[in-house]
């Protein structure tokens, strides 16, 4: 699969397309509430990863996460270049923060139940930290520095979260 | 290395997150390398990630989809240049609109100046009134605990459960002058100086005041305190009398360093 990508194969990048842009764009349109601009977004996440796949390194780790990682740089990016100016960035964030989760998290319908569903599994602490660092556009840094959590605090947390979600994926 | 302690850390989390700093995210690599457990684990840590935001997903319209494989199709460079064919009327009204530009750029930017500055005046201007503000606020402040205090001392100068025993100068000091005020029923003690040296730092004043001839602790005080002084409570004091001890008081007195001693007036 890595190796059509890197020669360029289109049906190929229309396979990844179709399987991953929904597991992204679930990160992108969580993190930017204008659904223009969340598109955008992914669009530019694409175009990378078909202009800088032979960055990937699958040694490294798999190619998901390196997409991953791709989108969540371009989505904070985005809400940075967006909210820098009008006021302070806390603010803004935490404002359309709000308004994402009315919109994702109460009226979307069936697949933010999934989210949900999943979540629930977890402590009130694990649930806020994996929120904003997956769907709410925060680095680790700046969760730490917001909330008045130590940075080391939120590294373990999200580690306890995750070996939790491992438990409840195999179940579901 | 303790594979265990390393992966509690979390830091296989946040490198799958993206988290690490360039130099961070070399060393995880190195150690992935060196470590098989690590990169087990790692694996582990992205599947769950993967499989958490399968479940997140939110399908895109079909529209995004059509318009990144045209971007992607466009991409094949073939610069053409398109040369916009303009005509001489066109020509003449775009000078006009140069030069109309060009004007009311220069004038805005003028404005945006002027008035730049006078922000800054105002500014300025309301800086120094807010910190006045704070001043004046300051002020009143001490005024107002001054008043209270005045207002307090007051009314038990002009109680008459109070009684004021006047205390006059010793041979040791025949210029010194203070008062008690003592309210027999409350047992109340305050005292005011009227006049007294100031005392070398390691020494205090000490009040005492004599029940049944013997002398009773009525606290420490020094000499620059003025109105009245809230002292111990004293009850059956027959008089009282002031002497000069170390800093904090001693159990006795020292009956040779007496500065001002008064008996209480029954009446």
């Amino acid at each position: 699969m890595v190796s059509r990508l890197k020669a360029r194969d289109k049906s190929a990048f229309e396979y990844l397309y179709d399987h991953y842009s929904g597991s992204l764009f679930g990160v992108v349109s969580r993190v930017i509430q204008k659904e223009e601009v969340a598109e955008e977004v992914l669009q530019d996440v694409f175009l990378k990863i078909w202009n800088k796949i032979d960055n990937y390194d699958p040694a490294k780790g798999k190619l998901f996460t390196w997409m991953l990682n791709l989108t969540r740089n371009l989505a904070i990016d985005k809400t940075r270049s967006k909210e820098i100016g009008k006021e302070g960035k806390t603010k803004g964030i935490d404002n359309f923060v709000n308004t994402i989760d009315r919109r994702e998290f109460t009226e979307q319908g069936i697949d933010s139940i999934g989210v949900k569903d999943i979540l629930t599994g977890l402590s009130e602490d694990q649930k806020f930290v994996v929120e904003h660092l997956y769907f709410k556009g925060y680095s680790q840094s700046e969760l730490a520095e917001e909330f008045n959590i130590p940075l080391g605090t939120v590294k373990t947390r999200l580690r306890l979260a995750m070996k939790q979600l491992r438990s409840i994926v195999k179940v579901i | 290395m303790k594979t265990e302690e390393y992966i509690s850390s979390g830091i296989l989390e946040a490198y799958a997150l993206g988290e690490l700093s360039p130099t961070e995210r070399a060393e995880v690599e190195r150690n992935l390398v060196q470590y098989p457990e690590l990169k087990q684990e790692l694996l582990l840590i992205e599947e769950a990630q993967e499989k958490l935001l399968q479940k997140s997903a939110v399908q895109p319209k079909a529209s995004v989809k059509e318009n990144l494989f045209k971007k992607i199709d466009e991409k094949k460079p073939d610069g053409k240049v398109v040369s916009m064919p303009v005509g001489d009327s066109q020509i003449s009204f775009w000078k006009y609109a140069a030069a109309a530009s060009v004007a009311i750029a220069l004038v805005t930017s003028y404005l945006a100046y002027n008035y730049y500055g006078k922000w800054r005046s105002t500014e300025n201007n309301l800086n120094d009134l807010v910190a006045q503000n704070q001043q004046m606020a300051r002020d009143y402040n001490t005024v107002n605990q001054r008043l209270d205090k005045i207002e307090t001392d007051i009314k038990v100068i002009d109680n008459p459960a109070f009684s004021r025993v006047v205390m006059k100068g010793t041979q040791n000091a025949p210029d010194a002058m203070a008062y008690v005020y003592w309210n027999e029923n409350s047992k109340e003690v305050y005292l005011s100086i009227q006049s007294m040296k100031t005392l070398a730092q390691e020494n205090q004043y000490q009040l005492w005041a004599i029940v049944d001839g013997k002398p009773v602790d009525g606290g420490v005080f020094d000499a620059n305190v003025a109105g009245l002084l809230k002292m111990k409570d004293l009850s059956g004091a027959a008089a009282f009398a002031v002497t000069i001890e170390s800093r904090g008081g001693k159990a006795t007195p020292s009956l040779e360093t007496m500065q001002v001693i008064g008996n209480v007036v029954k009446g």
